[in-house]
């Protein structure tokens, strides 16, 4: 059970470049959500799942990171919108798309 | 209405088959899922399989990614029901016509396999919402923080990431179990993988092909390994002159795609971000999925690289939807996930659509 009642945050962390976005990731490899995306000036920023401790060891002289959310916490309470059974049990019963039928 | 457990997401795929028996055709899938759940596709389409072109769309390899199968599933419900009742559909202010649904279902052989990691959907949506790969503990050493395998880097394509890229490229692909894009001990090692495969290999009229996952609102196109160029043959993934220099982007290598699928991809991707914006306003990217670090043993790039590899097989452009964004993140309320439906399945229709132009 452990596992599953950390925290996970979710970060936005931000470098001042991609080279040292690169070197981040190479060192830390934090789980990140996504792809990146580099801004005109040449920062570039990335979303990542962290352990608060994993967090910390991202900051770094050129990187600043943000925290969005606890998104395991956001997570487990989304699991309460998950059908339970079988709402396509009955014979007559089909998926409809979410399409107006024009 | 709710996410779809992996129960529901059998039975829709199985109801639609039985309810539309003359557009539709139930594909079982050679093999079960590392906890031996059977797995199913549907082909739709009113000619004969394997009269057509064919697209291939797949999702919800990612296990948090829940909104990939609704996705699915809800196209293909509204093309077969639209179908039979001769209407058009209508996305907000993305419509298609009657004619437009008769296109797709006449000239195309759309197979559509909505969960190919349902042990990792099932975990994720009742244990961990943040796990992304399957549940296979083979390589786990009995510690359940090394289960998995990330399905998405167990495809055949540059899977020896040591040698083919440069020390410094950061590849986002792993030999650790214990890490979230985990590669397997070899490629297609895992029976979700080897299930997409079998479908590319069955269908060999395959031409197009999307791997739906989330976030970032983006339409990536091949390639994933290094920043595409179109002027030099010898920089390609089967070379190794260039193994150790790959992965850098904008510097001695960049990854070979001949400019008219260069071209055919774009397209194909602007269509889908055009239509998409049509219903709400989104604005989904078209890009290729090399940005920043490159990844390896991808579908989209695998599927793609077949006809490379062999030339005897088809040419399959390859596509990965990242839908929904920052907000919303994994697991959006599921009153914003029917937004982001109705916005992606507007966008596959028109790809359809384009596809077949
Ligand atoms: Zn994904």
């Amino acid at each position: 059970m452990s596992s599953t009642c950390q925290p996970i945050l979710r970060v936005r962390v931000h470098a001042r470049d991609a080279e040292t976005l690169r070197a981040l990731l190479r060192d830390t490899r934090p789980d990140v959500g996504g792809i990146a995306h580099r801004a005109d000036d040449g920062s570039c920023s990335i979303v990542a799942y962290v352990s608060p401790d994993q967090a910390e060891a991202l900051e770094r002289e050129g990187v600043s990171v943000t925290t969005i959310d606890d998104a395991a916490a956001k997570g487990r309470a989304r699991q309460a919108e998950v059908g339970d059974g079988d709402r396509f049990a009955p014979a007559d019963a089909v998926p409809h798309g979410l399409a107006d039928k024009i | 209405m709710s996410y779809l457990n992996i129960t529901e997401v059998e039975s829709a795929v199985t109801s639609l088959a039985t309810a539309f028996p003359g557009t539709s055709e139930l594909i079982d899938l050679p093999e079960p899922s590392v906890e031996e759940r059977a797995c199913h596709a549907l082909r739709i389409g009113a000619a004969p399989s394997g009269t057509n072109d064919c697209a291939v769309l797949i999702g919800g390899v990612h296990a948090r990614e829940w909104g990939s199968c609704e996705i699915l599933i809800h196209l293909v419900a509204d093309l077969l029901e639209a179908y039979d009742a001769g209407t058009g559909l209508g996305y907000g202010g993305t419509t298609f016509t009657a004619d437009d649904v008769r296109k797709i279902l006449r000239e195309l052989d759309l197979v559509v396999f909505p969960l190919v990691n349902p042990d990792g959907r099932r975990y994720s949506q009742t244990v961990e919402p943040l796990w992304r790969k399957n549940r296979n503990p083979a390589r786990s050493g009995g510690d359940p923080e090394r289960i998995g395998v990330d399905i998405n880097r167990n495809y055949d394509f540059l899977f020896d990431f040591a040698t083919a890229f440069h020390p410094t490229a950061a590849p986002r692909v792993s030999t650790d179990p214990g890490d979230i894009v985990y590669q397997g001990p070899e490629p297609f090692s895992e029976p979700e993988t080897r299930n997409v495969r079998w479908l590319f290999d069955t269908w060999p009229r395959t031409r197009w092909f999307v791997d739906v996952h989330s976030y970032s609102e983006d339409m990536l196109t091949v390639w994933g390994d290094d920043e595409n160029q179109s002027d030099d043959g010898l920089q390609n993934f089967l070379n190794p002159d260039f193994d150790h220099l790959r992965g850098l982007g904008a510097d001695v290598y960049g990854e070979f795609l001949a400019k008219s699928d260069a071209d055919d991809s774009t397209v194909l991707a602007e269509r889908f971000c055009a239509a998409v914006h049509g219903v709400r306003g989104r604005t989904y990217r078209a890009m290729s999925g090399y940005q920043l670090y490159p990844t390896s043993g991808t579908s989209d790039d695998y599927a793609y690289s077949r006809h490379i590899v062999d030339r005897r097989k088809g040419k399959i452009l390859g596509f990965t939807v990242e839908w929904g964004d920052e907000a919303g993140g994994f697991h959006p309320p599921w009153a914003e996930m029917k937004r982001i439906v109705r916005d992606v399945d507007a966008g596959l229709v028109q790809f359809c659509l384009a596809a077949l132009a």
